[in-house]
């Protein structure tokens, strides 16, 4: 790897480089250290002086910190519009498993509730949710739409027959709605908007994990 | 507060630097490490030449530079960078918000906010 011409102290500094650079992805890492191997091979005279060498290498920084310059940096948005739309599109996070989760938790209690707990599963079994969300997404609403669905046609809303008779000249009534008429309506419109608002809560936290794990761990190609 | 200042020049530094690379690229090609150089030897710009390396690989990566090997009259092949079509691009992009920025930027420090 190394020509016999190299300096021993870039030498040196060379394997610190691999040493430090061995969490990188293995083309990237054999890229830059041949980069930086060429680097020195010209700048270095052959009859260079260990002063010489050690200014060289001082001008090339630490090899944690260019390893460290291999890491997108937090907060170091890409500043051209241009940039982003010509940067290579990571594997996203939010894969196939959580869009399929979402649906599921939003409609697959209609497949006799199996589908919600089959959503239910994927949801937490994913990594792109933390426990607040998994917990959200549980427990807003359970069975999702198909809770709402049963709600409206339980048998204790429609089946039981209103049944008046007077009492001592005041009308009773027992069946029918027996719960206050508003108070259902807005339960039954809040339940069935929730769904909807937990799957988009859901889609946009899973977004989110997206990015801060770009950014938080070690992903130099994706930059 | 220091230690804040100084990471928010050297966010600004970062920022700029690829398109200092690119405008270095504006007249042609030019051999990585002179690249290199160069950027390391402007004052201020660059703290150590080694972390470039990593910007050139991502503005290869993003598609805004392209190279090529080419034999050296003395030791082994080189690599060559030039712009893409791409690199222009978002060099002239850049060059035109910068002279807005610098303009705006300067004001506000020489002489505070325009009436």
């Amino acid at each position: 790897m190394t020509p016999p011409t190299l300096h021993p102290l870039a030498a040196a500094y060379l394997a610190r480089l691999r040493t430090a650079s061995r969490d990188l992805p293995s083309p990237r890492r054999d890229e830059l250290v041949a980069e930086i191997e060429d680097h020195l091979a010209a700048v270095i005279p052959p009859d260079a002086t260990d002063a010489q060498v050690l200014t060289e290498l001082d001008r090339l920084g630490e090899p944690a910190e260019i390893v460290e310059a291999e890491r997108p940096e937090p907060g170091w948005a890409t500043p051209a519009p241009t940039l982003a739309a010509t940067a290579a599109e990571p594997p996203p996070r939010r894969g196939a498993q959580e869009w399929v989760a979402i649906v599921l938790l939003l409609i697959g209690g209609f497949a006799w509730g199996v589908g919600w707990f089959i959503g239910a599963l994927m949801l937490w079994t994913s990594r792109a949710w933390t426990l607040r969300d998994k917990l959200i997404g549980t427990l807003i609403i359970p069975g999702g739409l198909a809770l709402t669905w049963l709600v409206l046609f339980a048998p204790w809303v429609i089946s039981t027959p209103r049944k008046c008779g007077s009492v001592d000249g005041h009308e009773t009534c027992t069946g029918g709605m027996s719960i206050n008429h508003t108070l259902f309506v807005v339960l039954l419109v809040a339940s069935f908007i929730a769904p909807f608002v937990t799957a988009t809560y859901l889609a946009i936290r899973a977004g989110r994990t997206e990015r801060a794990g770009r950014t938080a761990t070690a992903a130099p190609a994706t930059n | 507060m220091v230690a804040r200042r100084e990471t928010s020049i050297s966010q600004l530094r970062r920022g700029v630097l690829e398109f200092c690379v690119l405008a270095l690229l504006r007249d042609g090609e030019r051999y990585g490490v002179e690249l290199v150089r160069t950027l390391g030897e402007a004052d201020g710009l660059v703290t150590t030449e080694g972390t470039l390396y990593p910007l050139l690989g991502r503005l290869r990566r993003e598609g805004l530079v392209e190279t090529t090997w080419r034999e050296s009259p003395s030791g082994p092949p080189r690599r060559y960078y030039r712009l893409t079509s791409e690199g222009d691009e978002a060099l002239r992009t850049f060059s035109r918000d910068w002279a807005r920025f610098r303009t705006s930027v300067d004001g506000l420090l020489e002489t505070g906010p325009t009436p």
